[in-house]
């Protein structure tokens, strides 16, 4: 009895139709192509086994939004919205390919190497874009400004600073440990895969292992009562901005690596959308409170799924974001309360007919 | 005019019946069924059997606009209203009278104005509805209701928040509307206020029906004892503890204040004193209670806990100090409505702890269901959303989740408001049980034989000051309302 009560609120949830809206935009891809769902082992030319086919390739070009979504949750649980992601992602990948090309920028000798200690690479786009999250944290969360508002200021900013740290250039790079981390595989699955099994696992354990997902849902719901009941909810919420801009110079390194290149204008164009769409489809409320980790993970699948059957099928380039809209309009009006009320409700009036047969 | 339906879930073989013309008081404790009730009646909540008859026609109405359009509204215990629009708008929003195409505001203000005097309301109605008091506002969303044609009127906890003027205004009101024919039921905890204005009274309990009276054909005591299940003399029965004169100050309070909201306000509190705040709404209690947990920063003088001076930048220096507080208003400042009750009494005890040094779970689920029991929490489990509880549990949330911290000093800021009369005891006998335990509590309440039975000394609040200090052993309720009305005397009442 229990156990049917609690599958009909899971069958209510956003979460259930997140999966299923995913599961019919595969089966469409399959229905048009068979070789949709297709997985096989390839070998390289190089020797080493690889797997390929479009379901990894949907879950590797996934990696960069879920990774920025798994914070983007938070902060949205927390009633905030970061709309900056987007330009740090530039930001991290300005800083890594300033210090893959010192020999360009500074002893301008031009030559295919790094002359900079490789972990410097990784380090320090990442500890900027912690900064920069930091920077938006203590904005929001002791300055109270408003969310949209204060990330904003590095939405416009950032594609700024990625400008000036490369003296507006854009630099390429053959140096190898860098291109491995967008392009390489360990043990034939995509790094990206596995540095995104990381994170999400990563901040799922720091979440409900740790008090801060109660904490976050508890300021999301009801700050007032959250300050009397003794929560910081200003810490909270540096936390959360913190956190988005370290995943946001994760995502960075990813995309700079998988086109061995920065693009200041382009690196990260509309993940900050992309990041928010996936954590609404998630299930968690735009105005804060309950978030689910998982949904953003079905979300962000879903938004990429959309984005390779349109590009798989040849929908010509221009219209694109059209097809992506329209699907994700389907989803959304699939997920919305009415509809999702109306279908439970028929179910259950199915099922209260077909009980009544059952037991006549 | 008969509606009825047994055998609705949550409300079990229930039937009610309104006739035209009265006023129908439905009494319960908090979880009973009224709700339940209400909402099937307006069309919330569908009912999984019975029937309901509208006039002798049978009606089921899908949600609360077609049970507006079928004559039956409702007015809410809080004011829905936007109080950034003017009365005039208030009452005649989403359905403005058009005129060529445009909203026709000559007529709108002219029937909200006709609709208000007949309530004996002579106000501006295109007014903002915030520049007037809440009794004003709840009268407008009265005339809204009874303006879309209603036959049927409910009215859900309409005085909680309103003076005793304004609730014999109030009645005045309702009688009239009674007199035109309307249908009235009445949901309140105030029993007397039942008896003044009443014809017929059902009463609720586990959601079953007790019993349908006559109003003069039972006694109040009669009447409670049906609602609680049990006997009343029990509750009545309190004992408060002596006075300890002799025991050590816990907190200290000299000349706090914050400048156009409370001056100078000096107070102390012994271990195992329960102090009482008595004054009215709006009196200075609630912003005294907060500068002195620190919800509020305090502008002038200082506070100290035993001898240490105490400076407060936020609730959590206070809870770390060993106190606790409840505030006044539950649904803003008290619980976090989409978590499980289980989260929501354990909070606080986390919040000292920090998010790094979680309370494993097996020990929130003992916190909880051992406050569950001590609190007698009405739920079936700890997991269930304590926005899902009635009134007065998800008070006793709160209350668990302060007396989980294991506090000093309690501040509870109408801890018994808008609850009913069981709850009301029980949540009176925890306090007195707290201070003979050698914990010190601040009850603060608009109720002065409440206040009169607990409290060892009383602080009497008026406009926006400390007006005076009584014994609470010795005085009367005449002697706390002569210093709230008077300006001149009672200043010194004895100490």
């Amino acid at each position: 009895m229990k156990k049917a009560i609690a599958s009909g609120n899971f069958l209510r949830s956003k979460l259930f139709w997140a999966i299923v809206a995913e599961l019919l935009i595969l089966l469409v891809g399959f229905i048009l192509r068979p070789d949709f769902l297709s997985i096989q082992l390839r070998t390289l030319s190089d020797g080493t086994t690889v797997l390929f086919g479009t379901p990894v390739d949907i879950l590797n070009r996934a990696s960069e939004i879920t990774i920025i979504a798994m914070g983007m949750t938070l902060v949205i649980a927390l009633g905030g919205t970061d709309i900056s992601v987007g330009a740090l992602v530039a930001v991290s990948g300005a800083i890594a390919l300033k210090f893959l090309r010192w020999d360009v920028l500074v002893y301008n000798t031009p030559g295919d190497y790094t002359v900079q200690p490789f972990y410097l690479v990784i380090l320090l786009p990442l500890l900027a874009c912690t900064l920069m999250g930091l920077f938006n944290g203590a904005l929001i969360g002791k300055l109270k400004i408003q969310p949209i508002i204060a990330t904003l200021i590095l939405m416009v900013g950032g594609r700024g600073i990625a400008q000036i740290v490369t003296d507006g250039k854009q630099f390429t790079t053959q140096y190898t440990p860098f291109k491995f981390i967008g392009n390489g595989s360990i043990l034939g699955l995509p790094l990206p895969i596995i540095i995104t099994l990381v994170v999400v696992l990563g901040v799922m354990l720091f979440v409900r292992r740790t008090s801060f997902g109660m904490f976050v849902e508890s300021v999301g719901i009801n700050p007032n009562a959250s300050r009397v009941s003794g929560l910081k909810s200003g810490t909270i919420i540096l936390i959360a901005y913190v956190l988005t801009g370290f995943l946001s110079g994760i995502s960075g390194l990813i995309y700079a690596s998988r086109i061995s290149s920065n693009d200041s204008n382009n690196a990260g164009l509309g993940y900050e959308m992309d990041a928010i769409l996936a954590v609404v489809i998630g299930g968690t409320s735009m105005t804060g409170g309950k978030f689910s980790l998982t949904g953003t993970v079905v979300g962000s699948l879903i938004i990429r799924t959309i984005t390779t059957l349109v590009l798989y099928f040849g929908v010509v380039s221009e219209a694109i974001m059209a097809f992506k809209a329209l699907i994700i309009a389907v989803v959304i009006v699939l997920q919305s309360e009415p509809v999702r009320n109306a279908i439970s409700r028929r179910r259950d009036r199915i099922r209260t007919q077909m009980g009544g047969e059952a037991r006549a | 005019m008969e509606i009825s339906f047994p055998g609705v879930k949550a409300l079990d073989q229930v039937d009610f019946t309104l006739r035209r013309g009265e006023v129908h008081a439905l009494l319960g404790e908090n979880g009973a069924g009224k709700s339940t009730l209400i909402k099937v009646l307006t069309g919330v909540h569908r009912p999984d059997a019975g029937t309901m008859l509208l006039s002798g026609q049978p009606i089921r109405p899908g949600s609360t606009q077609e049970a507006q359009k079928m004559g039956i509204s409702t007015v809410y215990q809080e004011v829905n209203l936007c109080h950034n629009l003017t009365v005039a708008e208030n009452i005649f929003i989403g359905r403005q009278p058009m005129k060529r195409g445009r909203i026709d505001w000559k007529t709108i203000n002219r029937r909200a104005r006709e609709l208000m005097l007949r309530m004996g309301m002579d106000i501006d109605v295109t007014q903002p509805l915030s520049a007037y008091s809440i009794a004003i506002q709840q009268m407008a969303s009265i005339a809204r209701a009874v303006d879309i044609n209603a036959q049927v009127l409910i009215l859900d906890e309409p005085t909680s928040s309103l003076d005793d003027n304004e609730v014999v205004n109030l009645f005045a009101v309702m009688r009239e509307l009674k007199a035109q024919g309307l249908g009235i039921i009445f949901i309140t905890h105030f029993l007397d206020q039942v008896f003044a204005v009443s014809d017929r009274l059902t009463v609720l309990r586990n959601g079953r029906l007790v019993g349908e009276y006559e109003a003069g054909a039972i006694s109040k005591l009669e009447l409670v004892t049906n609602m609680v299940g049990k006997d009343m003399n029990v509750i009545y029965n309190l004992q408060k503890a002596p006075r300890p004169d002799e025991a050590p100050v816990v907190l200290e309070a000299s000349g706090i204040g914050i400048p156009g909201k409370v001056e100078d306000i000096s107070l102390n509190i012994r271990k195992g004193e329960l102090l009482g705040f008595a004054g009215l709404l709006g009196s200075g209690r609630t912003e005294t209670a907060e500068m002195l947990f620190g919800v509020v920063p305090v502008h002038q003088g200082s506070i100290s806990i035993g001898e240490e001076p105490l400076s407060l930048r936020a609730p959590l220096d206070a809870i770390r100090r060993g106190m606790a507080f409840c505030p006044e208003d539950r649904k803003r400042d008290g619980i976090i409505g989409d978590l499980s009750i289980r989260e929501n009494i354990a909070l606080a005890v986390q919040a000292t702890r920090g998010f790094m040094h979680p309370l494993p779970q097996k020990e929130q689920q003992e916190l909880a269901q051992r406050f569950i029991k001590l609190l007698s929490i009405a739920t079936p489990d700890a997991d269930k959303k304590v926005g899902e509880l009635s009134g007065g549990n998800q008070q006793k949330v709160i209350l668990a989740r302060w007396m989980a911290t294991n506090p000093d000093l309690l501040i509870l800021d109408e801890p018994t408001r808008g609850i009913d009369i069981g709850a009301k005891a029980e949540i009176q006998r925890l306090m007195l049980e707290m201070c003979k335990e050698g914990r010190s509590v601040i009850f603060i309440s608009s109720e002065l034989d409440e206040i009169i039975r607990c409290a060892n000394r009383i602080i009497v609040m008026r406009d926006l000051a400390k007006a005076a200090e009584v014994d609470g052993d010795t005085c009367t309720q005449a002697d706390i309302l002569a210093i709230i009305a008077n300006e001149g005397e009672g200043e010194e009442a004895a100490v």
